[in-house]
């Protein structure tokens, strides 16, 4: 083979891997700028309803600083233009061929040391010792903090990122994990003047995160195609339901109903799973479905009297653990989800990686050769569907405790097509790719748009465009979905963090034949 | 008493009797080759034997133990393990992982135990991976140990499929056509792993066209033509059986085999 060819069949993993690193690089890096500009805009923002301000440029042009006041807030507006512009410089540099050094890397590094310095300093003197001559006038209280918050954790990302660029690209996951959980952990602290953020994160981006993660397994680890998924969370969130309210006077506590809904959620995954062992690719996918439709069906028709019929089951209780009430802040209910992610993290990461994970990736590249070396593809496909099925039945429990009451139109198609998209867009396999991308669809989806719906008829009056008010976003949703899926398959069809291996069931069309195919008995 | 007997063994696909009324038997230690046309329904027997396709009638059994109707992971699990005519790898799998696939039957790691990782599931995930790599270096492909299965040059993933099925600690070694597209470098390297495995102790069953590979190292040879048996034999009687010079009918085949 003349070496031409040879380097680029080797391009293949040696390659990939770097763009992979590189992806996460430059993921944490414009996060880093994202977040220094968010924390410099904030203010603006939420100036309308808080008459917060910060030390957003803004201020500096409506009440000008004085003195030392002046230096410090240009000093930083210094740091955030240079580290706001580096990912964007930087993929454009490459595109023309340069690359920057070791030098740049060592200018952004200080570029963010001194940003996080100034940021504290800033914020000690106008908020701790209220130096107002040095920044203008400010209203006591009115400092915004989530300003402060996203701020400085900009510029420790982007310390980190610049840092440590070497073990950013070759230890990526473990960069991406350290990069986001501190951002996971203080959230509630972070934006705890946005309330509405915090219902957010806590009741649509945790709960499609663990949903997310759940399917990873059933599509990416094991390549089954399901789009039934939203049934298990259904299930899930009814059985607690019924644990919980006062439809049969039943209370048992959250963290008991968490264990059974996965245990019943499991339960029917490989039961529901059952039926489709000899089912591959295009009629897989299409079962599920039909079993997706089924359950909310059977929830509205009020089946054994006991999922309360269209209305469903209200009155959930509020979780109490001593002295932490659940019902006066999402926070707690936050902070716990974040805990159970974790330890769902870790546990299927382990998976994935042991005796059942092998099997699993066996089954979804050549189930013919699987079997022949001596995996059971009815058990292992079944493991696939329960573990799949119980981490939805546990994001059921708690999503039925922070709504507090649950219908069936909550687990309609369009849930399960939100937990796939997630999935597609992040990395199909790749549990990082899973939560950056329930990150980034939910940011959208469920923040983003309703809010936009506010935002256009402000900016309607501000503007006299009478056509930007009242047009509902919230329709837009699918929309959006596709762009995700259509832009993904194109552009990037392993995801924004491909898995490792990410040759997969939607790629590869279910180029591997099913063993019930083979044998003739399907 | 046989390892590994087919009785009127038939299996038909539609109106072609790919395999029809073949019986034969395969004594402990011994490499007893499967020759035969293409399409003479070589390879369909092999999947028959492994409980890929059911068999339309006849018996097969190993040990005397009927075996056919199970599923093939229960074959497996008894003692057959394979290779294929065109590989089947677990492309996206690195190759040590490909191996560790194979012990996956007899690993005792269940998946609380992976799951929480303990010292049990660590202890057996790091010997089988060291017995992994050790058939691996068996068959020269320790460089490759981490490099997808795919990206491995061709004659190398057909020694994967080697290893992998040896990992399944099979007493009955199927080998469906294993030096096809092979260089005569690596068929001297693999009909030396085959005399080794022999010495060791395994029983081969062997498809092969390579004919002097074939002579050289078979005690037996069966000979299929269009589903049937026509020949059965030490590779000196079956290389001058008018039969088989006949069903091989191009000159240069029956040529082949005389120089043989
Ligand atoms: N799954 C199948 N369905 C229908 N016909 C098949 C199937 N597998 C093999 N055959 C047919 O059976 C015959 C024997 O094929 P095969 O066993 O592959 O031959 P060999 O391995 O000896 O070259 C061929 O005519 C082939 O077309
Ligand atoms: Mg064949």
């Amino acid at each position: 083979m003349p070496d031409r060819f040879r380097s680029l069949f080797r391009a293949d993993t040696g390659q990939g891997q770097r763009t992979r690193g590189n992806t996460v690089f430059w993921i944490l890096s414009s996060t880093a700028a994202a977040l220094v500009l968010m924390g410099w805009l904030l203010p603006w923002f939420v100036d309308a309803y808080s008459a917060g301000a910060g030390f957003s440029p803004q201020d500096a042009l409506i009440s000008p600083p004085t003195g030392v006041g002046t230096i410090l807030i240009y000093v930083l507006a210094v740091t955030m233009v240079i580290l706001v512009a580096s990912p964007l410089v930087e993929p454009l540099a490459r595109l023309r061929g340069t690359t920057f050094g070791r030098r740049a890397d060592r200018i952004r590094l200080i570029a963010a040391l001194v940003g996080f310095a100034l940021t504290v300093v800033i914020w000690f003197l106008v908020s701790v010792i209220q130096e107002e001559p040095l920044f203008g006038s400010f209203g006591p209280g009115t400092y915004t903090d989530s300003a402060v918050w996203l701020t400085m954790y900009g510029y420790a990302l982007a310390a980190l990122v610049y840092g440590a660029r070497p073990w950013v690209v070759g230890r990526q996951t473990l960069a991406f994990g350290i990069a986001v959980l501190p951002f996971g952990i203080f959230l509630p602290l972070m934006f705890h003047q946005a309330p509405d953020f915090l219902d957010w994160a806590a009741g649509s981006l945790a709960i499609y995160m663990l949903l997310a993660l759940g399917l990873n397994v059933v599509v990416g680890f094991a390549g089954l195609l399901d789009l039934g998924y939203a049934a298990f969370f259904a299930i899930g969130a009814y059985a607690c339901a019924s644990f919980a309210s006062p439809t049969h006077n039943i209370h048992w506590p959250l963290w008991i109903l968490i264990f059974l809904g996965a245990a019943i959620a499991s339960l029917f995954g490989a039961v529901l799973g059952a039926p489709t062992l000899r089912l591959r690719g295009d009629y897989l996918a299409i079962v599920t479905l039909g079993f997706g439709e089924i359950i909310p069906d059977l929830a509205t028709n009020n089946v054994f009297n006991l999922t309360g019929g269209p209305n469903g089951i209200s009155g959930i209780d509020q979780p109490k653990f001593w002295f932490l009430n659940f019902s006066t802040s999402p926070r707690w209910y936050y902070w716990s989800l974040l805990l159970v992610s974790l330890v769902v993290i870790v546990l299927l990461r382990n998976i994935e990686r042991s005796r059942v994970g092998r099997a699993w990736v066996a089954l979804r590249e050549d189930e013919v050769a699987a079997a022949s070396t001596g995996i059971n593809t009815t058990t292992t496909k079944l493991l696939a569907f329960a573990i799949g099925a119980s981490v939805s039945g546990l994001a059921g429990a708690f999503y039925g405790s922070i709504v507090s009451i649950v219908s069936p139109d909550d687990f309609s198609f369009s849930v399960s097509i939100a937990v796939l998209s997630i999935i597609v867009l992040g990395g199909i396999g790749n549990i990082a790719g899973v939560i950056l991308g329930s990150f980034i669809l939910t940011f959208v989806i469920f923040w983003v748009l309703p809010n936009m719906n506010e935002w256009s008829t402000t900016l309607s009056q501000t503007v006299h465009v009478p056509g930007l008010a009242g047009i509902d976003f919230s329709s837009y949703t699918y929309i959006i979905y596709g762009l995700a899926l259509i832009l993904m398959m194109l552009l990037r069809p392993g995801g924004l963090l491909p898995s490792r291996a990410r040759q997969i069931e939607l790629e590869s069309g279910g180029e591997s034949e099913s063993l019930a195919a083979v044998q003739g008995v399907a | 008493m046989a390892l590994l007997e087919l009785a009127h063994v038939s299996k038909r696909f539609g109106g072609l009797l790919a395999v029809s009324d073949v019986s034969f038997n395969l004594d402990r230690g011994e490499i007893l080759s499967m020759i035969g046309p293409n399409g003479a329904g070589k390879t369909t027997a092999f999947n028959c034997v492994t409980g890929l396709f059911p068999i339309t009638s006849g018996s097969i059994t190993l040990d005397g133990e009927p075996i056919s109707g199970l599923p093939p992971h229960r074959i497996t699990k008894l003692g057959i393990a394979r290779t294929f005519q065109n590989i089947r790898l677990f492309a996206f799998m690195t190759a040590v992982d490909n191996v560790m696939v194979g012990a996956h039957w007899w690993m005792k790691e269940r998946v609380w135990d992976g799951a929480f990782r303990t010292g049990r599931a660590r202890r057996e995930e790091r010997s089988v991976e060291q017995r992994a790599l050790e058939l691996l270096d068996l068959l020269g492909l320790s460089r490759y140990a981490g490099s997808y299965a795919r990206e491995m040059p061709y004659g190398l993933q057909r020694r994967l499929e080697i290893a992998r099925a040896l990992a399944t600690q099979p007493r009955l070694l199927l080998l469906d056509e294993p030096a096809a597209g092979l260089n005569t470098q690596e068929k001297k390297e693999l009909m030396q792993l085959i005399a080794r495995l022999r010495d060791e102790g395994l029983t081969i069953l062997l498809i092969e066209h390579d004919m002097r590979l074939v002579m050289e190292v078979s005690h037996r040879i069966v000979v299929l033509d269009h589903g049937e048996k026509i020949a059965e034999g030490s590779p000196a009687d079956v290389r001058t059986n008018p039969r088989v010079i006949e069903a091989y009918l191009g000159t240069g085949a029956s040529n082949e085999m005389q120089s043989a």
